[in-house]
Parts: C-alpha cells; structure tokens; sequence
C-alpha cells in the first residue's frame, strides 16, 4: 500500500521525468533574471531620501510667513554665499576671505598655466598649477578660433582707457554673443563704468528708446545693426560709439559721422582702437588699489508686462556666481576640460552669470554669435561639440516638440523605456552603457558621427515673460533626448543669477504637481526664500506653505549686507512642496 | 514535449518575474514630516512668566530682550533645577552678576524692563560671553517688551 508520501515521490518523479533541453532553456533565462540584477547592481546617483528634503527650514517664522527656506550649503544660523572667498596673499589662514568682483574672474582667467601659491584654496601656500580654460567663438559650421588671453588682456586696457578718455561713465552694449561682448564687461569693470546690457536684435526706435531710458553715453554697438544717422539723431547723450566689426565687413568704412553731431558724437572702430594703441599699453590691468571701483551692472529685463531697468552691483554678481558654481555636487561641477556653450544671449544675467563662472573655473568657453533665446539646439551647436550647454527654456521646449512626435525603430523604442527606467531607479545610464549606444545618435544636436559628449545642459525661466514651462515630465523625456542631465531655474528681474535651481540628481516626475504649477528645486546659496501671506497664518504656517515669494540675501538687488534687509517681493504665488522644492503656479492667461 | 506541464510552470515564473522586473517603480521614498516651525513672538513679562516648564510648557527665558527657548536645557532652568528662578522671566542682570538670587529678577511685571544701565565693565563683559553662549546652544523664540509697547501682542485665553 503506498503512503502519502511515496505517491507524491511518485508524482514528483512524473513531472520532472519531462525535463528536456527547452527546460534547461527556461531554467538558465530564469536563473539570470534573478542574478543579473545582484552581479551587476546600479545604483542610484544619489540617496533618494536626499531628494526627499531638498531644503533647510529655519525653526522659527514670522506671523503671516513661512519658514525661510534655504539652500543646505547655507542653513539658518550661517551666513548666505556672499562671493568668492578670495585669500590675498599674505592674509592669515584662517581669516574670511573677501567677496571679489568681475575683476578678480578676469584675473583668475590670467592665471592659468601659472604656478600660483595657495591656489588650492584648502589653506595650504604650495604652488598648484592653475589648469588652462580656452576661450574660443564658433565661426560658422566648421571654423572655431581661439584667442589668447594676453591678446584680450590688451584688449580690456585699450578699450576701457578709450571709454574712460571718453568720458563715458555708462556704456551701452548692442551686440550679439561675442568675445567683444565680454571684453566690454570686463573694460567697464575695470575703469569704473557702468555697462548696460541691451537685449539684440530690437526694432531701431525699441532700441533707441531702450538707449535712451537708460541715459547711457557710450555705446558698443555691432557694426550695421542700428543706422548712424538714427543713432546720433535718437541718442544725443551718447558721446562714444564703438563700432564692433566682423572681419567680413572690414572692408567698408565705419568712421564717418553725420555732420550735426559732429561736436558731441566721435565713432570709432574697436580693431581700428586696438591696432592703434597696441604698442601703447602697460603690461598690466590696473589693480584694485590703482584703479577705480567698480559699479553698477545695468541689466534689462525684458518682460511685455513688466519691463524693467535693473541696476545690479558687483556684489550680487559675485555671490550669484559663487552660488551658481557650488549648486552643483563637485563631480557634475563644470571645469578644466569641460567645453561651455552659452546658447541664449549675454544680456539675460543667469546667462552671463553662468558664463562667467565658466570662465572662472577655467573651462573651454565656445562663444557663438547665432546664440539667442528661442534658437534651435542643432544650430547653436553647429561646429562645436560642447559638455555643457546653457540654453533658454524656448530652445529645450522647441527640442522636446520636434523630438516627441519622431519615429523611432523598435530597438530605440526599447532602449528609451530602458532609460527611462533606470531614470526613475534614479539612474542616468553612463555613456560607455549598452542602453546608452542602443538609442540611435540623435540629430539634434550637431555632433557628426561620434558619440555625445553632451553632459549638462543649463536651463531658466523667466518671471513674468512667456517662456514656456518645462515640467518635471517634460525635463525627463528631454534627459531621454539628450541623454544629458538639466538643471531648470527660476530667474527674477531684481535677484542676480537665479532665485532657485533644480537638484541635478533630481529626475523624479510628478505628474499631479505638473498639472497645476512648474518646480523649480531649492533656493541657492546666494538667496533665501519665504512665503508672505497677510490675510491667512495657517496656510504659511503648515508643512507645504503658499504665499507670495519674497527673496532676499546678497544677490539680491538693493540688499543691505550689513543690515540685512532689502528682500524683494517677486508678485507671485509659490508654493513649498514635502520635499523643500520651490514651485510656482501657471499663470493661467497665458498660452503655450 | 515542449508544452509539457514542467515546461508551463517554468515559463509562468519567468513571465512572472519579468513583470516584476520590468513594472514601473512604486513611489520614492518620503520622509516623516518635520515639527511646524515655531512663530516669532513678542513677549511682555506677564505673558512670558508661564513659560517655566510647569504644566508641560517649553522653558524660556529673556536676555536683553531676546527670549530663548532652554528647554533643552530643562535639568539647569526647569522646575528643581539649579536656576529655576530664571524660567519664564529676564535673566539679564542675574547673568551679568552671575548670582541666581531673586534680587535679580525685575518684580514688577507690568513695569518697565531693566535697563542694566549700573553694571559694570566686567558685568557687561560676562553679560556678553553669557548672550554668545545662549545664541550659539538655543533658539530665540521671541523679543521682550514691556506692557503698554506699541509691539505687544494682546494676551490670549
């Protein structure tokens, strides 16, 4: 009589009896389904509960405010990022350093391929070599030119004597991106004048009245940009114009005057200024001692709404900038060997802010003229192959409209759920990663048969002017896109570099938060950030307050360092989420 | 044979596994949320009194004019502590003597705050060291001001 028992070994027997090679097959594929994830773990790039609480709240809050929320780089109880934290030579270890301003970024570019004591700014004095940063404009599809910078060293010091003899005490800037762009900043920085920074490409009585607004008298302006005779009629303040030339256009002359303005008005030509006065200049810029101080940066927010004349000091350039460079975590940080392509226009300050501390922290900076906001990706980077692009969020919305509706192959299909993926595992896929070469090389960015070097891509959005929103699903299928991470930012009108700044490890979607308002991440070092409510203390006062966004801290225009006060209100509702992330509700009238 | 039941049971665990592999990720992590920030308060002496520890309240105390919250300090300033005398009322002047007496304390409640204005230079030195040491250990929670103010807040309750 069998048992239970020997009837189930009896059974168990049958079953197996089946075994055949399709078994195996079955068994071997199950096997490595279970192993594959233990023998070659991905992790994520970083903790998600890190992303959990973004921000540092103070403890206490005023009646009808929120908490303020900092960055966690500068919690409550410590100081806001001030500036750069310059050592001079022969300052005591373990004093602060001192702010530094655009000229100290100009001097840093001098510096490289110096041995410099104490460059490692860890406190110790031994000599580091300081890594060279190339500063190069794209000419073109094919021809990109690199300029040495004792050359543009020269330049600054005639250029900026020129203005000074001129008696120009605020110079206009009319020009495209390029290198004479940032010279002109750097020339007004050092003989104490204030640049304006004028958006391009404006109608002529837009820009004439723009030129007036800000009583500017001086101009450097792009040769055939805005007629001369409009000019010297429009502008009477001015006294100097500089004409910026191309090399194209050399040929024609560009020194006459009209003859009513013959007494107030003299036109140079800025490579005429420079070839002349070449064997002129001293060796050195002046220092800060010898030199005058540096003032205001008058920038234009370019809103339909809401235009406005910012001036902005040296000041709150210097600690957007320091803030901007230390927003992100040291490994994802732009530097030596990072080639930076600033693709919307110097005269947005994120954009120039991002710039110049690219040009502090000595990476290739590729300056091109096509750069503008709204200017498609593949024509921005047309001859360039740049690591890290700072674009305008029409460019990236545009990229994600044309992308989206493309046909892929079925492996491209499968590789972009692959990426997609391991993004909300928290993973961006390395370039060397089989997912990464199965997505076919995009178009869309001009890099010809090689893979994409395309690492980081800079993004902001403007208050009060329409640029489109990018929302968090949004920015993940352009990560898919580019195969590059993206740091969005809010920028405001009155707040120097950029108010708050997405984490560049952050590649969650939130849909429901997506439908209702834009997150822009945590407050940078530079600001802090607190809601106002005057009717309702309970809403400022619970765990996701909503309010008003008020922002103050030393990039902030008008901020007093050594009272503290000067916040300003930016005239929209936020909104702080569990994580500590700033969002932003969509202002309804507006359309796409 | 390629059907055979073995064969069934062994492809249902792999499609099994492969949905559990391949299903999209349930949601991040969060973490509890932290305690609602406290409000900045103004304090007049009335109202600052309760604030000893008794009856489960934080402990505060008032140096020139800045209340700080010590409850973490509540073995020194709670109830039976060694210097209970300074809960819920201005410590100032009995910081700068360094003494816990209850001369220290300003009696009258409703009267105006000690001006502290016949310390010496080494009482206001210590008064000093004392207020760095409170702003660097405990949260200020509120300011002092007296009765009749323009910035007092009425009372509650």
């Amino acid at each position: 009589m069998a048992t239970f028992l020997e009837r189930l070994d009896a059974q168990l027997a049958s079953f197996l009896s089946d075994w055949n090679l399709n078994s195996t097959v079955l068994v071997v594929i199950i096997a490595s389904l279970i192993l594959y994830p233990i023998l070659f773990p991905v992790e994520a790039d970083t903790h998600p509960l890190l992303l959990a609480r973004q921000s540092a709240l103070d403890p206490i809050r005023n009646k009808f405010q929120s908490a303020i929320h900092r960055s966690p780089e500068a919690p409550p109880g410590q100081g806001l990022k001030s500036g750069f934290d310059l050592k001079d030579a022969g300052a005591a270890r373990w004093a602060a350093g001192r702010d530094g301003d655009l000229r100290d970024i100009w001097r840093e570019v001098l510096m490289a391929g110096t041995m410099q004591p104490g460059w490692a700014r860890d406190g110790s004095s031994e000599e580091k070599l300081v890594p060279t940063g190339k500063i190069q404009t794209v000419l073109g599809r094919e021809e990109v030119v690199e300029h040495d910078v004792q050359q543009m060293s020269k330049q600054i010091q005639i250029i900026g004597q020129h203005l000074k003899a001129k008696g120009c005490k605020k110079v206009a800037i009319y020009l495209p991106n390029n290198l004479e762009y940032l010279l002109t900043i750097f020339a007004c920085s050092f003989y104490g004048i204030s640049p304006i920074l004028l958006p391009y490409n404006l109608p002529h009585p837009a820009a004439y009245a723009l030129i007036n607004a800000t009583t500017a008298d001086g101009l450097v302006c792009a040769a055939g940009s805005l007629p001369l005779d409009g000019v010297a009629k429009e502008c009477s303040k001015i006294r100097s114009l500089v004409w910026v030339v191309e090399k194209t256009s050399r040929h024609m002359d560009w020194h006459g005057v009209p003859h009513f303005a013959k007494n107030r008005l003299t036109v140079n030509v800025w490579h005429d200024v420079v070839q002349e006065n070449l064997s002129k200049t001293d060796d050195d810029l002046p220092t800060n001692a010898s030199g005058d101080a540096p003032t205001d940066i008058i920038t234009f927010w370019d809103s339909p709404t809401k235009p406005q004349i910012v001036p902005v000091s040296h000041g709150n350039m210097v600690a957007a900038i320091a803030a901007l460079i230390s927003a992100l975590p040291s490994a994802q940080r732009v530097g030596p060997g990072d080639v930076v392509l600033p693709a919307s226009s110097f005269h947005q300050p994120y954009v120039l802010c991002q710039t110049l501390a690219a040009l502090y922290t000595h990476a290739d900076l590729a300056i091109t003229s096509v750069a503008q906001p709204g200017v498609e990706m593949a024509t921005a980077t047309r001859g360039i192959r740049p690591t890290a692009v700072i674009a305008s969020a029409e460019t990236l919305h545009t990229l994600h409209k044309n992308e989206r509706y493309r046909r892929n192959s079925v492996v491209e299909e499968v590789a972009k759920y692959g990426y997609s993926r391991s993004l909300a595992a928290g993973h961006l896929p390395k370039q060397s990663s089989l997912l990464f070469r199965m997505l076919s090389p995009s178009n869309l960015i001009s890099q010809g048969t090689k893979p994409l070097e395309l690492r980081l891509i800079l993004t902001s959005d403007r208050l009060d002017t329409p640029t489109p929103a990018l929302t968090s699903r949004t920015l993940s299928e352009l990560r898919i896109m580019t195969r590059a991470r993206i740091c969005y930012a809010l920028t405001a009108p009155r707040v120097a570099g950029a108010v708050a700044q997405t984490h560049v490890y952050d590649y969650r979607v939130h849909h429901e938060r997506d439908s209702v308002s834009k997150n822009f991440g945590i407050p940078l070092s530079s600001v802090e950030i607190w809601l106002e409510d005057k009717n309702d203390d309970a809403k400022v006062g619970g765990a996701q307050p909503e309010g008003e966004i008020v922002v103050s801290g030393p990039a902030v225009s008008g901020y007093n360092r050594s009272t503290g006060k000067g916040a300003v209100k930016l005239g929209v509702k936020g909104k702080f989420g569990e994580d500590g992330t700033l969002s932003l509700s969509y202002v309804t009238r507006q359309k796409n | 044979t390629i059907a055979s039941p073995l064969n069934l049971v062994l492809f249902a665990l792999f499609i099994l596994l492969l949905y559990t592999r391949l299903r999209p990720a349930s949601k991040a992590p969060t973490l509890p949320a932290p305690p609602a920030p406290l409000v900045f308060k103004t304090f007049t002496p009335p109202q600052l009194k309760p604030f000893n520890g008794e009856d489960n309240k934080p402990v505060f105390l008032a140096v020139r004019g800045r209340v700080f919250d010590v409850t973490s300090g509540r073995n020194f300033y709670g109830p039976e502590g060694p210097y209970a005398n300074f809960a819920g009322r201005d410590a100032s002047r009995g910081l700068a003597k360094g003494s816990f007496d209850e001369e220290m304390l300003t009696e009258d409640l409703h009267g105006p705050l000690d001006r502290l204005e016949d310390l010496s230079g080494d009482e206001i030195e210590s008064l000093n060291g004392w207020e760095e040491r409170f702003n660097a250990k405990y949260l200020v929670v509120g300011k002092l001001v007296p009765v009749g103010h323009a910035d007092a807040e009425p009372d509650d309750e």
